[in-house]
């Protein structure tokens, strides 16, 4: 294991976990503020559960795939999940389409907890919990990717997801002690840089799937990220500039 | 059923976010693979085809969010 490919797997898995964590968390708290801890624990004990066992499953599989097999499908998924999160964010930041708001996720979702309540007298614990699992899981969903994306085929896997826990217990404990959504997270700013590292990862795996052997071994990856963050910033200037054009 | 219907959804939605940009981001990887395999192209030409043409994608599906807000 080396720093230059370490660092940027468990910088990766650590801020996009810091994101869905994020908005996992509003979703939790809606629930608790709603109905109480008890069913947001529970339901976001069983979403953690059923996303470890989600990995506990993947691990030992991935481990039947031959090295240039998994690092082609895994570059290929890396290339599609980071550039997609890369374009969100460049269009976000050009102002193309709005920054994701904590603050009105949390009305949308105490309000539409709400209406189930007053549709359905019983079980509201149950629904509760149900949603809190549900945005866990979901969520979680992404993490468990790119934790597994980022780490197997180099030994990371254990890294990488310490990675993301850091970030779990950090949004935890900031979220547990503000007991409001983390609407200032600057959640766009994290999601370009992990899209950034994401679609660098993506290609440089992808790059050696196919045979190719890189100049500098694991430093292009360094190289690939600098291209990455430039062409999202030059499409999110250029794009800004058009809208101006067209407005 | 319906938690598993939207896991399908948000694991599809995870890759396939913009239609357009996922076939060519594949079409990208199928076009080095192939002068790679296939022409005899040098691995470093190919590596560079993908990694020019994946920063291409992206400053280019960027663009027509410009005119058509909401993509």
């Amino acid at each position: 294991m080396t720093w230059s490919i370490a660092a940027p797997a468990v910088t990766a898995a650590f801020l996009a976990a810091i994101v869905e964590v994020v908005e996992a968390f509003t979703i939790v708290l809606a629930v608790a503020t709603l109905r109480g801890w008890r069913p947001a624990a529970w339901g976001t004990t069983a979403g953690l559960a059923l996303l470890a066992v989600i990995v506990l499953l993947m691990g030992p599989l991935l481990d039947h795939v031959s090295i240039h097999s998994l690092q082609l499908a895994i570059g290929i998924l890396l290339l599609l999940f980071g550039m997609g999160w890369l374009r969100k964010a460049s269009l976000r930041a050009a102002g193309i389409i709005p920054l994701h708001d904590e603050d009105a996720l949390f009305a949308a979702e105490t309000a539409q907890l709400d209406q189930q309540a007053q549709r359905q007298k019983r079980n509201l614990h149950w629904l509760a919990g149900i949603t809190a699992l549900n945005a866990v899981l979901l969520e979680g969903l992404e993490v468990v990717f790119i934790v597994i994306a980022v780490g197997a085929g180099r030994g990371l896997l254990i890294p990488a997801g310490l990675g993301a826990l850091a970030a779990c217990a950090l949004v935890l404990v900031i979220g547990t002690l503000v007991h409001r959504p983390l609407s200032r997270v600057p959640e766009n700013t994290l999601k370009f840089g992990v899209g950034v590292m994401l679609s660098a990862f993506g290609a440089f795996w992808t790059g050696e799937g196919l045979g190719i052997a890189w100049p500098g071994q694991d430093f292009a990856l360094l190289l690939f990220a600098a291209l990455f963050l430039a062409a999202g910033l030059i499409g999110s200037s250029l794009a800004r500039k058009r809208r101006m054009e067209f407005a | 059923m319906r938690m598993l219907e939207e896991l399908a959804a948000e694991l599809v939605g995870m890759f396939v976010g913009e239609t357009r940009l996922t076939i060519s981001v594949l079409a990208i990887v199928a076009l080095a693979g192939s002068l790679v395999d296939f022409i005899g192209l040098d691995p470093l030409l190919g590596g560079a085809v993908l990694l020019v043409g994946s920063l291409a994608l992206l400053v280019e599906s960027v663009l027509p969010g410009a005119r058509s807000p909401g993509l």
